[in-house]
């Protein structure tokens, strides 16, 4: 049996599959500040035997929360004579443009705390001065004698050579077993000082974070008898090994959402759909990410904390592309100085929620204005709605605002809300090129199957796919994943100076590198399939293009193939293409998924409840364009395979809802998910 | 009014959609572009104004472009008959610095009209640092020219494309008269395709909402940033705020110029009159007008709301006044290479007029000079020559409750990166010997100035040649409130024999050889408050991270500090008597 757990905030999420492809899925409470009792407890839960645990996926947010509360451990850095002040300097942007009181991201450590050492390398990773090891020796005591209980080392050109880096880490280890201790080239090999030091002090920051969650998880499985294969959902898309997460936390940074898009394709490969838009409504924010014939994409251009306001701190760690914005559930109405709408970022969470959880919430969310418009039920709440008052809330601060019914000024909210999320899907798809009636949206979270049949049909998508588990998808995907390993290696090359016997041997050297990874996990060399990637750009430019290039041994002829490849993407995504203009490769990237038995999917059976019989009730629902419309409110649980209708329609669940709009239709399809058409042609 | 006709909520779906816009037009530009003068300092700004000219939404990188899109569309929409003479397609190319929002001539600005039905219901407009423009020196702008004709190549407002075809006479020209055509030609590809995107774009939302919808948001959309602006007028304090600086030199061995500002407050209007300023000088630290009116709208916005939406309805309060012919309203063909000396100088000017009565808003003054960098030469392992082409970080203010920020980029610029030493050491014939923070202990006070930064090139061929533009080496960042002053840009040379050259503050071209180093040093931010005020534990926090010395906690601050422990061993006299 294969089980997957995901902590979010909330709820520890459970999904399982069985050796018949049976699936079952649980939700028990979180449990902060011991989240390992969440998960037995949700295992519990879900009434399956813990013997029968064969492999265990499991995904957590305590990585980001350890970054973003600054619960992580006292880190000293090393660097290059010359250099501690890199991490600080950091890159002297100001996205405030005219804030003249900007406040800048504060390093994680402090000036007294980052030693400098001898030791040069040039570009080309030849050494120009040797490293000076007394010093290393000294700054170990003032550590020390300081209480620091990480260290992290980064060195120039260390992406090119490791070589002083990895001295340093033998000669720390050996002074001084306990400490923990990361060299950036463990955590990236790309160029960029800051991005790599920044990104290294992170790993050690949080590594004993990570040691400690992982052990007490690790002991509380064993200690109730489950003797599983554990592995951790990291941000690329893939799981690892529980001895590797330790080894390099800032892995997980995004465990979770990004689990949610790799089940999107997953799901998409199960339905015959390759072109996906994967779209995750949750109480807070909305995310979307866009995956191409079947593949996830991954870059290393990822921060945390960034927005308009604060440049935030770059991670070089490949991580699935999630456009996020803060439009949630229970993100906010209110109207600015100058009298305009606006819904979010600021959202009422969990507590005191919308005004309609009755916890104490007084501003009007988006949840309340679905509500007030007949999409959600107050029954289906779990909390005692009081919908006079979330009425008054939502004509105190809007309809009252615009001299307006309280249904048009909900309607309002909503318009406001699905234009703010309307506009983070553009970002994944026409502004990228990409025709979204090539794509099919997969809508999951609580929100995501009440706005994405509109929003679908505005963007130009023909189909919303809501899958069955829909509310604990991010664990479902965690479910469906196989081990993975991103290899990044920054390997500046002009095509035309590109030599077929070195370029042949790079790419061996990183498949065995990742083989040898893999083999000391157990796996055999058939499990394991590599993807490669080329990061290529015209020469001049700056920013790269991700292009697919073929495996195995080059020839001469696969350069033009490989050139021909990247003018074609360079088009696509900007327009425009340079034919006279020579290209340059900046990284190679190979990805390596370790593949792991998973058992099939069964289908459903077809029962003998009638469409008709599914419906719960006929309630009027507020469309634009069409006011009131009377509209069946179906029980999602009671269709059966191969039922199908026509919109206006609710289906609802527990925990969420969909919302189909006049002119859509809907079947189930034989796993049980609703296939919507958005009536798009 | 049509506005009333239109529900209130397509009105704001549309200003949101005219916002993404400027953004993607933005993006589109930064990640094609060719240089690393556009991709890493993001010395660009793309948007759409309406059918006059009047600015929509605008993405930018630099404070500094906040301004020139729309006097360059305003320019294009007078050459052009009112737009009679323009057609579907066409794209113009202005560089004329004296009007048509011009800055220097290194900034290309390139124009299009947008047609719905017909006529022309919008403009999509940039303005991008071309790494070359041809001129005296590699780069274009220089800091010795003395006439607009050594600066490089004009554009006098002209066709680039004539109803989509190419002006290939034109891009001739400009691939004859450039020395890397490769970096501006492919930067010019870049901005058109960014002006074709909001061309594309705009239709698309004529096409979903009517053009009588995005007529009235437009119009909402300018009011909307007008109301937002006179709200935060009418929190300020009524008055008249006089300030008078100097700017140091002109790079022709004149100068200090005196300037000066008188800033009235009113319920309504923010009035900057820099008349009585010096007059236009001989080298090109001149700027035109449309540059003053840029850095002037950037300290408006952080006076008035950093977090506004830009449009041109918000600087309808705000009016500009300078005398012809001076400093800061260059005639033709007065140098203006390096207009952002005088440019940032106007824009402080007002910062230190108003930071008395706006403590809250406003820091003490910062390094303020973009600190640009030119360096040439060739590559020591390729051969190739290669050209630098950057501005600096620095120390910012200090203000009330807060210390000034250590090494970030001046005001005029912003979304700006700086360049990776590893990058730099790959493509460039240097080396870096030092990136680090200037900890000098000037900018003492209760809050501390930011230090500025010491960033080091060795050159590894013979043969290079550094330029240097660094403004604020005279007169320094002041403190504020008792806050003590910065320090000042500069930088030395450091022979390969051992000899050391400078300080000096604008240079033009200085030779270096293998093994010389060029020790670039940017100005530590002015204080806030009386140092005296500072807590006695976080002085010897300071002294612990270096960012003072153990010398000057006790003479600035009046701490005592242990010299090897770092621990609080006390305070002066002169601090317990300041304290009681």
């Amino acid at each position: 049996m294969r089980v997957a757990t995901d902590i979010g905030g909330t709820f520890t999420d459970l999904v399982y599959v069985d050796e018949h492809g049976d699936i079952g899925v649980a939700k028990s409470p979180t449990t902060p500040p011991n989240f390992e009792q969440g998960v037995m407890d949700v295992i519990e839960v879900s009434g399956i035997e813990k013997e029968a645990i064969h492999t265990f996926i499991h995904g957590s947010t305590v990585i980001i929360n350890a970054l973003t509360e600054r619960k992580g451990i006292k880190t000293g850095l090393i660097t290059t004579k010359g250099f501690r002040d890199v991490l600080e300097i950091a890159r002297g942007n100001r996205p405030d443009l005219f804030n003249v009181r900007y406040h800048k991201p504060e390093p994680f450590v402090p000036r007294y705390l980052r030693l400098e050492v001898e030791e040069r390398l040039n570009y080309q990773g030849e050494i120009i001065r040797p490293l000076d090891r007394e010093q290393v020796k000294s700054i170990v005591s003032y550590f020390q004698q300081e209480e620091v209980k990480a260290v992290a080392i980064a060195y120039l050109h260390a992406y090119v050579n490791p070589v002083h880096e990895q001295l340093t880490v033998a000669l720390i280890k050996e002074l001084w077993p306990e400490v923990h201790v990361t060299a950036s080239h463990e955590v990236t090999k790309e160029w960029r000082e800051y991005e790599r030091t920044n990104t290294t002090v992170l790993n050690s920051y949080v590594k004993p974070t990570a040691a400690s969650y992982i052990n007490k998880l690790q002991g509380k499985l064993k200690e109730n008898g489950v003797d599983s294969y554990n592995y951790i959902m990291q941000s690329n898309g893939g799981t690892t090994t529980f001895a590797q997460a330790k080894e390099t936390p800032i892995n997980m940074v995004e465990s979770g959402p990004v689990a949610g898009v790799y089940g999107a394709a997953v799901l998409g490969e199960l339905i015959g759909e390759t072109n996906l838009i994967a779209f995750d409504i949750g109480g807070t924010t909305a995310k979307c990410s866009l995956i191409d014939k079947g593949g996830v994409k991954v870059s290393t251009d990822y921060y945390i904390e960034r927005s308009e306001r604060s440049a935030g701190y770059p991670i070089k760690v490949p991580v699935v592309d999630i456009v996020e914005i803060g439009n949630g559930g229970g993100s906010i109405a209110w109207i600015d100085d100058a009298g305009s709408l606006k819904v979010g970022p600021e959202s009422a969470g969990a507590l005191p929620g919308p005004v309609a959880y009755g916890l104490g919430g007084t501003k009007p969310t988006t949840t309340d204005a679905n509500l007030v418009a007949g999409r959600l039920a107050a029954r289906n709440f779990g909390y005692n709605v009081d919908l006079e008052k979330v009425k008054q809330a939502i004509h105190e601060t809007v309809a009252s605002h615009f001299d307006m019914s309280v249904e048009e000024a909900a309607l309002g909210m909503i318009r406001i809300a699905d234009s703010n999320m309307l506009n983070a899907l553009k970002l994944v798809s026409v502004r990228k090129g990409y025709d979204p009636r090539d794509f099919t949206l997969v809508a999951f979270g609580g929100g995501g199957p009440m706005h994405a049949p509109i929003l679908a049909k505005e963007l130009g998508v023909k189909k919303v796919v809501v899958p069955t588990a829909s509310s604990v998808f991010s664990a479902w995907g965690m479910l469906m994943t196989d081990l993975r390993r991103d290899y990044i290696q920054t390997y500046i090359k002009r095509l035309g100076q590109l030599d077929i016997t070195e370029i042949n041997q790079a790419w061996a050297a990183l498949e065995q590198e990742a083989w040898q990874q893999y083999e000391a996990d157990g796996l055999n060399r058939e499990a394991v399939i590599y993807t490669r990637f080329a990061d290529m750009r015209y020469v001049g430019q700056e920013h790269t293009v991700k292009v697919q290039v073929p495996n195995g041994e080059w020839q001469a002829e696969t350069f033009a193939e490989i050139v021909e490849r990247f003018h074609q993407l360079h088009e696509k995504t900007y327009t425009f293409r340079l034919e006279q203009t020579e290209t340059e490769i900046v990284s190679l990237h190979v990805t390596a998924f370790g593949k792991v038995q998973k058992p099939t999917l069964k289908k459903l059976e077809k029962t003998d409840i009638l469409v008709s019989e599914a419906i719960i009730e006929s309630r009027p629902v507020y469309f634009e364009g069409k006011g009131w419309v009377t509209t069946d409110v179906y029980d999602r649980h009671k269709l059966s395979p191969g039922a199908s209708f026509e919109g206006p329609a609710i289906v609802e669940e527990r925990s969420s809802s969909t919302v189909m709009h006049p002119g859509q239709s809907l079947t189930v399809d034989e796993y049980g998910n609703l296939i919507i058409l958005t009536g798009v042609n | 009014m049509r506005v009333n006709k239109v529900d209130p909520f397509s009105l704001e779906i549309v200003k949101d959609s005219l916002i993404a816009i400027g953004d993607e037009m933005f993006y589109t530009l930064g990640r094609t572009s060719m240089s690393p003068i556009i991709y890493e300092v993001l010395d660009y700004a793309c948007g759409l104004t309406d059918a006059q000219g009047q600015l929509l939404t605008q993405g930018h990188g630099v404070a500094g472009f906040i301004g020139n899109l729309s006097f360059m569309v305003r320019d294009t929409v007078k050459k052009f008959a009112e737009g009679k003479n323009l057609s579907p397609g066409d794209i113009i190319i202005i560089n004329d610095p004296y009007s048509g929002g011009g800055s220097h001539l290194s900034d290309v600005g390139l124009v299009m009209p947008i047609y719905y039905e017909g006529e022309i219901v919008a403009f999509s407009a940039n303005k991008a640092h071309w790494t070359e423009v041809g001129g005296k020196d590699p780069g274009s702008f220089t800091n010795d020219s003395t006439d607009i004709f050594q600066e490089g190549l004009q554009f006098p407002c002209v066709k680039l494309f004539d109803k989509g075809v190419v002006n290939q006479a034109l891009v001739d020209i400009i691939q004859a008269n450039v020395r890397f055509p490769d970096l501006s030609l492919g930067d010019m590809w870049a901005q058109v395709a960014a002006l074709r995107t909001g061309e594309r774009r705009f239709q698309e939302l004529c096409e979903k909402h009517g053009k009588d919808v995005v007529t009235a948001s437009i119009e909402n959309l300018l009011d909307h940033g007008e109301q937002l602006a006179r709200k935060e007028l009418v929190s300020l304090q009524n008055g008249v705020y006089e300030a008078v600086d100097y700017i140091d030199s002109d790079g022709m061995g004149n100068g200090p110029f005196r300037i000066q500002v008188k800033v009235t407050i009113t319920d309504d209007q923010f009035i900057c009159d820099f008349r009585g300023s010096h007059p236009q000088v001989l080298g090109p630290v001149n700027c035109s007008y449309t540059t003053l009116v840029s850095d002037v709208r950037t300290i408006y916005l952080a006076i008035t709301n950093p977090s506004h939406d830009i449009n041109d309805g918000v600087f309808r309060p705000l009016e500009i006044i300078a005398d012809p012919g001076t400093i800061f309203s260059a005639e033709r063909p007065a140098p203006v290479s390096v207009y952002w000396e005088s440019g940032s100088a106007g824009g402080d000017l007002v910062w230190k007029a108003l930071a008395p009565i706006l403590p809250k808003r406003l820091t003490a003054g910062h390094f303020l000079s973009v600190c640009a960098v030119t360096l040439s030469g060739k590559h020591h392992v390729t051969d190739e020559p290669f050209l630098i082409v950057e501005p600096s970080v620095g120390g910012w203010g200090a203000g009330e409750g807060q210390d000034g920020v250590r090494g970030q980029f001046c005001i005029g610029d912003g979304e700006t990166y700086n360049m990776p030493v590893e990058i730099a050491e790959a493509r460039y014939g240097v080396m870096v010997d030092e990136y680090s923070l200037r900890c000098d202990g000037a900018g003492a006070g209760e809050f501390i100035g930011g230090s500025g930064v010491v960033r080091s090139y060795r050159a590894m061929t013979d043969q290079q040649a550094v330029t240097v533009t660094f403004g604020r080496n005279k007169f320094l960042p002041w403190g504020f409130n008792g806050g003590d002053s910065g320090s000042p840009n500069e930088f030395y040379v450091e022979k390969a024999n051992g000899e050391i050259d400078g300080p000096f503050g604008i240079y033009a071209r200085y030779p270096l050889n293998k093994g010389d180093v060029v020790k670039l040093v940017t100005g530590t931010g002015g204080g806030y408050g009386h140092p005296f005020n500072r807590p006695a534990e976080q002085v010897a926090q300071d002294a612990k991270n270096g960012y003072v010395t153990v010398e000057q906690a006790e003479q600035k601050y009046g701490v005592l500090v242990d010299s090897v422990t770092y621990e609080l061993r006390g305070e002066t006299s002169e601090r317990a008597q300041f304290r009681q």
